[in-house]
């Protein structure tokens, strides 16, 4: 009798917790208490790490410290040559009216805990819903794409990685523009694309890079480099394996992405509202200025023309608010 | 002996809170598709031992919690846990008496049992299937476990006079 109730009690919840959203804030919650479970099985990790740190030598830290200090050096030159691709970047791409973003801000997270099923690909990151982390957002390393929020607690967070077998994202191949989706194989090295025509201009070594379609993920980030393109005239379409660019199971620290989210019509419309108030907080004894302003800040808006102009200014009253997360 | 009074029961609950710890502790790659069942296995023997105060429904709890932890649809683990518990309940008599190899064989069967219910629940909760033969391994690895588990639960209950 008491099985029964169980098992009924269990399976209600199964059901109700994979098709209804009611028990998401209940899970959230007790995940508040028991992810510490996650850190404490992590104790022993950090106190080996923490006690290696404290005894390498002298010259070990040196020549990590000369190492470090030539990379510097050398991303500080691509970095020089970067701003002013940037600026070359903006100004093209408003005599293209395309209102894209150019940079993103982004959150620093480390790893807590790896999922203890080996069939699947998720990881525990130290931000949760008190550092406004949200569902569906991209998670990346310092080398590529690495994956997505699919739960969020109060102060963690469960991250989806490419790899796993339920997971796929939209990509390009960055030569050529090439559209396809990736998608993950359970294999930590390895991403398939999908219904990749035989004739399609794909070889080895091709960098694939998030086109951004599917809404989720930004564009341009890397995502993996094609490993093998197999042409099988018994298989309707080629098979093309590739690599993940992000170390996916080594990496400790991770970067979470805040992209813009709003609408272009959105976009628009703060933008207008931000211009009016520039307009009034700027002159103040010219009153009457405010009346002719506003109009014309919401022509901006209806017009589809003139909003990308606007555009680029939206970000930037946003700037130090996202800045201040990090 | 069943009736009497409840007597440190808190060491119950934190071999089952060493138990969550274990199942989600760091392994090397190699080892991980051998994790053993540590909440299925501390269940066993606390309802093997202690029936009245060890049941379904604390393996249920268990289960919800493990649940959260592994982010796996609410009710999962607790469906696959409440099973192992009614399972050793019902084989409980004569499984007492057994010598510790027959034990392990009986555990084999037990977990086993559990194990593809928790596949046919992953696979049914939209998973892609895993490779059927290795997800059995935890299984065997858990069944080997069970003399030492045994050994080391006996002597605590033993000493701080559990029940």
């Amino acid at each position: 009798m008491r099985l029964l109730a169980l098992v009924v009690l269990s399976v209600a919840l199964m059901v109700v917790d994979a098709r209804l959203e009611v028990l998401k804030p209940v899970r959230s919650q007790l995940g508040l208490v028991l992810s510490p479970f996650y850190w404490l099985a992590e104790v022993p990790v950090r106190l080996w790490e923490r006690t290696t740190e404290q005894f390498t030598s002298r010259s070990t830290l040196m020549a990590e410290n000369e190492k470090l200090q030539a990379e510097v050096l050398l991303m500080q030159r691509r970095l020089q040559k970067l701003a002013a691709l940037t600026e070359q970047n903006v100004r093209l791409r408003e005599l293209l009216n395309s209102s894209a973003l150019v940079d993103d801000e982004v959150l620093a997270a480390e790893l807590i805990g790896v999922d203890p099923n080996p069939y699947t690909h998720r990881i525990l990151i130290d931000k949760g819903e008190k550092d406004g982390v949200f569902l569906g957002q991209p998670v990346l390393d310092a080398r590529g794409l690495m994956g997505q929020v699919v739960e969020v607690m109060p102060y963690t967070a469960r991250v989806l990685l490419l790899t796993d077998s339920t997971h796929s994202i939209p990509v390009q191949v960055n030569r050529n523009g090439l559209r396809a989706v990736a998608s993950g194989t359970g294999n930590p090295e390895r991403l398939e694309l999908r219904h990749v025509a035989d004739t399609a201009d794909i070889k080895e070594g091709d960098l694939l890079v998030s086109s951004g379609l599917g809404q989720r993920f930004p564009s341009g980030y890397p995502v993996a480099t094609v490993k093998e393109v197999i042409h099988d005239s018994g298989q309707p379409f080629a098979i093309v394996r590739a690599v993940p660019t992000a170390a996916l199971n080594r990496s400790r620290y991770l970067l979470l992405v805040f992209t813009d989210r709003r609408t272009p019509e959105q976009r628009a419309n703060d933008s207008a509202i931000a211009a009016e108030e520039a307009g009034e907080s700027a002159p103040a004894p010219l009153k009457p200025n405010r009346g002719t302003a506003a109009p014309d800040a919401a022509n901006g808006a209806n017009t589809p023309t003139e909003a990308p102009a606007a555009a680029p200014a939206a970000p930037a009253p946003a700037a130090p608010a996202e800045g201040a997360r990090q | 002996m069943i009736g009497s009074r409840p007597n440190n029961g808190w060491a119950i609950w934190l071999t089952f809170a060493l138990g969550l710890l274990l199942s989600v502790a760091p392994m090397p790659a190699f080892m991980e598709i051998g994790r053993p069942l540590w909440l299925a296995l501390f269940i066993s023997y606390w309802t093997l031992y202690l029936p009245h105060r060890v049941g379904m429904g604390s393996a249920w709890l268990l289960g919800v919690a493990a649940d959260v932890l592994y982010g796996t649809l609410l009710g999962q683990n607790a469906l696959v846990l409440t099973l192992v518990a009614f399972l050793i309940l019902l084989l409980q008599q004569r499984l007492r008496m057994f010598p510790m190899w027959q034990q392990s064989l009986v555990l084999l069967v037990v977990l086993g049992l559990s194990q593809l219910v928790q596949l046919w629940l992953n696979v049914l909760s939209g998973s892609p299937p895993p490779p059927t033969l290795p997800f059995l391994l935890p299984v065997l690895v858990s069944a080997l476990l069970w003399p030492w588990m045994f050994v080391a639960l006996r002597s605590l209950r033993l000493r701080l006079q559990v029940n």
